[in-house]
């Protein structure tokens, strides 16, 4: 034996030696090593500092349960993964490990004052003491309580990494790959069933991997499996989340175990639909609760063996047993037989099974029958122990350097619980075992609570001479939680384990409690004198280990973070200049600066040139929708507030859309194309909202009529040619439409041909100059644009982005629904009654428009601002007083939701919503803002061209 | 009269070639949703036979819902407005652009965004679905042939993620 790794035997690659560093100190293992077996091969106890206390510890664990052991490691700027379990982190060359919670460092962490000042820490103590002054706790309390509790550090730089996704289906999804797993994976292989076989380590295998006598059916098994072409298998994968209808999801990890990054996905996600689903993932063992059960050395039965035959590696060169159950025994025989000397087997019950005895006599191994361990000597290291018999007598010192845990197993039900399958107490188990499925999904091998790992006894705590309040008998490991602590929380009247949880925090953290939860349960129970099924049972969520979140959000970063709609044209107003916003997930030009301009130079540009000569828009964005059948008419009748039956074909009405409480929620011009065919128009944002409100209505309230809905706002390119030339650029190029006033008015659409290319063509104004506004099939929206741009050169045309749109429409009062409603506002609210159809019999959201509060007096009403400065533009979002000398809290009587620079005006405009607004036209309001006061007065809201002569142009 | 004005697409028509997948912009076509309540209607118009599987193409039309057909149709194809029978017949051949995606791994390469079982996706099949939050008509016109029907604004996006897909294949 050369330090613990033993000369002979275990799965690791003993040609194939690799070095790795942690904390700064270089150390060789091989490969098959995890962090942890090749530290622990090294000699390495000591891996990380307790999250409360800083108490210094070691490996509980040996899979990925372990709570102590957690582990920063850094591979490159934005590749710094914190919180990684030592025992599930694959040693690879050059590997960098870095311990947490500690400063300055691993062996002297001066926050381990905290272990001494534990009795004034008790649970609830951040609850009891923090809470006052309030103020505090943002700027004081929880930056230092995080500071000093802890976990590893988030990484701070952006992931250079890329994420893989994908889903998959399959007949039966197997989890876990241990001996059920396989045997089910095994059954199956023969059949047409397709297979997903998912396990979370590095290699397949699970517990047969803690066991020789496996090896030679585990290989054979894992070939047959491998030659079957049914069957997948995945490794490195962790189920981590059961959702409805057999959906599981799984993260497979690429890269983190290897020393070549590369350049493919590092981890990719697994979205699986199965029609059947074998869960086989084990069983879990306890710790068991004594004072000292934390000190580095102290570990699981369990994980000792599998340091053992798996990788090599003996815990101790003296170790000793503390066992309340049968397989704590042969986990000590297997030692004693690899040449490891046990010190002793101390076993709780005062009996055991005589075959036990026997063995350990065979072996020459001491064993201390009805005894505990009741202290644990040692700060970094265990030295050696103390035991007593359970009635207090008999202490005596064991020398040993570790000490192994078999407190009995606990069968790994997170998946099964996130399925909702109900759970059944199983007494001598000690632990909850699957009861009824809810999905089509059975349990298998030891998680289903059927494995046999022989008899044991179920303990809340080791038996103590020693006062339980005064000692430190650990049972939430990575949370710090204590037996007292519990104690304490049932004393302050806690009785449901979910309460206990809560202000323990003891199976909170992220290790879900998979070593603590039943012990906690245990020593509620005992102290409430309640049977642990009347104590309750906590609920376990996806994930089952953390998972990062570039592999939850899969290809969902970068340009696919989300879809940027871009319309037909785009390209061009990328190419010309446009400074770009984002309305919906449009991408819209806001405007297009010229060279030494600012957006308020460009937009007052575009302003003055749609007013004095033409401006072209693109308005592709805005929604559309065919409405089709015979029944096209009587439904938008019913949709919209305003009459839509006498419309003509070939003509245009504005629609105002509200929701059934009266409040408007849309609006849009729609132009009638024959006696059952409509073009509607909806704003940008509200084009799939409008959609699927109306075919909602359609499908629940009035399916007898004969009307279809399609969405065509993306079958058109929309261009707005605005101002009094309009016409002018739009002459020439138009075939089969007569542009006259006469022929062709205001609020009309005409179809024919521009340029060769079929179009809509309306003739509508939300400039309030005379306007054209040009549907071509998508397609050719980018030609026409550049054609219109040439034969518009003449004329001065100029392309004007949302910023001047908004200008323009506010100078003639139109409202954008969104901005200058918000949802609570009616037709009359915004001054738009003359769009209300009062004699229809009925509309959508009619009914609530004769709510008494609806029709009170003194509802906020859209009404125009003129500040007394004409050089000051309000704020948009600032909020209006009648008395600006009011102490604070002032009244609020409304607020601005329009406010721009009118170049044609030269002065400010402002729309707002104001309490009885029309009712104060002339008053003087005011707009309180940091450091003044702006004095405004009420006007109408139509700014521009009261009279509207400026639509024939 | 000047030129005739040109057409401009959402993607570019080069094709992507990746290990055992290639990925294409399909050339313009005619597109039209038809709707009624009763298929026959539609049928008697158009002289066409409609499927009434939903998920089935018969003659370029997939059955896309109790009431609801897509007719693909080549360039130029023009349909009467069928004014005053209850059906609707609306042209939207511009709305969506077509992504071929075949080869030997296109299966798997859709696999990694469309939740759809494509081993149990037969030939011929036709499904308006989603692919990761982007609406989609996924229709299998070869043993090894998807196409994608996708709308306009959201092509870039889709050719990009079925690109990456392919990039991250092993």
């Amino acid at each position: 034996m050369s330090g613990f790794r033993l000369d002979r035997g275990g799965r690791v690659d003993r040609t194939r030696p690799i070095g790795f560093s942690f904390d700064g100190a270089t150390y060789r293992g091989f490969a098959g090593d995890t962090l942890a077996s090749a530290l622990l091969a090294n000699g390495v106890m000591l891996f990380g500092r307790s999250f409360k206390y800083h108490r210094p510890r070691g490996l509980l664990g040996a899979g990925s349960e372990e709570p102590n052991a957690l582990i920063s490691v850094s591979r490159g700027p934005g590749r710094h993964t914190p919180n990684q379990r030592a025992t599930a982190i694959e040693i690879y060359e050059g590997l960098t490990a870095t311990s947490q919670n500690r400063w300055p460092s691993l062996k002297t962490d001066l926050g381990a004052i905290n272990d001494r000042l534990g009795m004034f820490l008790p649970a609830g103590f951040y609850n009891k003491t923090f809470m006052w002054p309030r103020s505090f706790w943002d700027k004081l309390y929880e930056p230092l309580i995080r500071r000093a509790a802890g976990l590893g550090e988030a990484p701070s730089e952006e992931d250079p990494d890329h994420y893989g996704a994908t889903y998959a289906h399959c007949d039966l999804l197997i989890v876990g790959a241990g001996p059920a797993g396989i045997d089910a994976a095994l059954e199956a292989s023969g059949t047409a069933k397709r297979v997903i076989l998912i396990d979370e380590q590095d290699e397949p295998g699970g517990g047969a991997l803690d066991d020789p006598a496996l090896w030679s059916w585990l290989s054979e098994s894992l070939k047959d499996l491998a030659a079957a072409p049914n069957v997948t298998m995945l490794s490195r994968t962790t189920a981590f989340g059961y959702y409805h209808d057999n959906f599981i999801g799984a993260v497979e990890r690429l890269t983190d175990h290897s020393a070549e990054i590369g350049s493919g996905p590092r981890e990719k996600l697994w979205r699986i639909r199965a029609a059947e689903v074998i869960l086989a993932q084990g069983a879990i063992e306890r710790p068991l609760v004594f004072a000292g059960n934390d000190v580095p050395g102290v570990m699981l039965a369990s994980a000792a063996r599998t340091y053992l035959h798996r990788y090599a590696v003996a815990v101790g060169r003296s170790v000793a047993v503390m066992a309340a159950q049968d397989s704590g025994w042969r986990d000590a025989f297997a030692h004693a037989r690899a040449g490891v000397n046990i010190a002793a087997i101390v076993e709780v019950r005062e009996t055991v099974t005589p075959a036990l005895l026997d063995e350990a006599q065979a072996l020459g191994i001491a064993v201390q029958l009805g005894h505990s361990v009741i202290e644990v000597h040692g700060r970094h290291a265990v030295k050696d122990v103390t035991t007593a018999r359970n009635d207090g007598t008999a202490v005596n010192r064991l020398t040993c350097d570790a000490l192994l845990m078999a407190g009995g197993w606990t069968p790994s039900v997170h998946l099964w619980s996130h399925s909702k399958g109900t759970l059944a107490w199983d007494e001598a188990l000690g632990a909850y075992v699957p009861d009824r499925a809810n999905e089509n999904v059975r349990c298998v091998g030891a998680c289903s609570g059927t494995w046999n790992f022989g008899s044991g006894m179920v303990i809340d705590r080791l038996p103590t001479p020693r006062n339980q309040a005064k000692i430190k008998a650990f049972v939430d490991f990575q949370n710090d939680v204590t037996a007292k602590d519990i104690d304490l929380a049932v004393r302050e009247g806690f009785k449901s384990i979910e309460h206990i949880k809560r202000y323990t925090t003891t199976g909170m953290a992220t290790d879900q409690g998979k070593t603590s939860n039943l012990n906690g349960l245990q020593i509620a129970s005992k102290a409430l004198g309640r049977h642990a099924t009347e104590v309750g049972l906590t609920t376990f969520r996806p994930p089952y280990t953390p998972q990062t979140f570039g592999a939850l959000a899969g290809h969902a970063q970068g340009a696919l973070f989300q879809p940027i709609r871009k319309t037909p044209i785009d390209g061009w107003a990328e190419e010309n200049g446009a400074v770009f916003e984002l309305v919906a997930q449009w991408r819209r030009a806001r405007y297009f600066p010229q060279a030494g301009e600012d957006m308020h130079a460009a937009v007052n540009r575009e302003c003055r040139a749609v007013r004095s000569a033409v401006g072209i828009f693109d308005a592709s964005t805005l929604g559309k929708i065919e409405v089709v059948g015979p029944d096209a008419a009587e439904f938008l009748n019913r949709m919209y507030t305003n009459p839509w039956k006498a419309l003509e074909p070939g003509r245009c009405r504005y629609g105002l859309l509200l929701r059934e409480d009266g409040f408007i929620t849309d609006d849009g011009v729609s132009a009638r194309l024959a006696r059952d065919r409509f073009h509607l128009t909806t704003t940008t944002g509200g084009a799939a909202r409008v959609l699927n409100m109306m075919e909602d209505y359609l499908q629940t309230e009035w399916p007898e009529l004969d009307v279809w809905l399609t969405s065509t706002t993306e079958q058109w390119a929309v261009i707005a040619l605005q101002g009094p030339l309009a016409r002018q650029v739009l002459e020439p190029l138009v075939e089969g439409i007569d542009l006259s006033p006469e022929a062709f008015p205001h609020m009309a659409i005409r179809e024919g041909t521009i340029c060769g290319v079929p179009t809509r063509l309306f003739r509508v104004s939300f400039t309030g100059e005379l306007g054209f506004e040009i549907n071509v099939p998508a397609a050719y929206g980018r030609a026409l644009w550049e054609r219109l741009m040439d034969v518009g050169a003449a004329f001065g045309i100029t392309p004007y982005g949302t910023e001047a749109m908004h200008v323009l429409r506010a100078e003639k009062g139109f409202v954008i629904v969104g901005q200058d409603t918000d949802g609570t506002v009616t037709p009359d609210d915004a001054g738009l009654d003359w769009a209300v159809g009062k004699k229809k019999s009925d509309f959508v959201g009619k009914r609530s428009l004769s709510r008494p509060d609806i029709v009170a007096e003194g509802r906020k009403q859209l009404v125009g601002l003129l500040t007394d400065d004409p050089a000051v533009v309000l704020e948009e979002g600032a909020q209006i007083v009648a008395d600006p000398d009011q102490p604070i809290p002032m009244t609020m009587i409304g607020h601005v939701t329009s406010a721009y620079w009118s170049e044609a005006l030269g002065r400010s405009i402002a729309l707002a919503l104001v309490a009885g607004g029309r009712q104060r036209m002339g008053e003087v309001l005011y707009v309180p803002m940091p450091g003044t006061v702006i004095s405004t007065k009420v006007s109408g809201t139509v700014f521009y061209d009261p009279e509207g002569a400026r639509l024939n142009g | 009269m000047a030129d005739a004005l040109l057409r401009t697409d959402p993607v570019s028509g080069r094709a992507f070639a990746g290990d055992g997948v290639k990925i294409s912009l399909a050339p313009p076509m005619a597109r039209y949703s038809l709707r009624a309540r009763q298929p026959e209607v539609l049928e008697r118009l158009l002289g066409l036979k409609l499927s009434r599987q939903i998920g089935a193409t018969l003659n370029g039309a997939a059955c896309l819902g109790p009431d609801e057909w897509l007719l693909r149709a080549p360039a130029g194809t023009s349909l009467t407005t069928a004014a005053g029978l209850p059906v609707a017949i609306t042209e939207v051949s511009e709305r969506s652009v077509c992504l071929i995606v075949e080869g030997v791994r296109a299966a798997e390469v859709l696999a990694a965004v469309c939740p759809l079982d494509l081993d149990r996706y037969a030939l011929g099949r036709a499904t308006r679905t989603v692919f990761e939050t982007v609406e989609i008509v996924l229709l299998r016109t070869g043993e090894e042939r998807f196409e994608v029907e996708v709308w306009r604004s959201f092509a870039p996006w889709l050719n990009t993620s079925l690109q990456t897909a392919a990039g991250q294949l092993r």
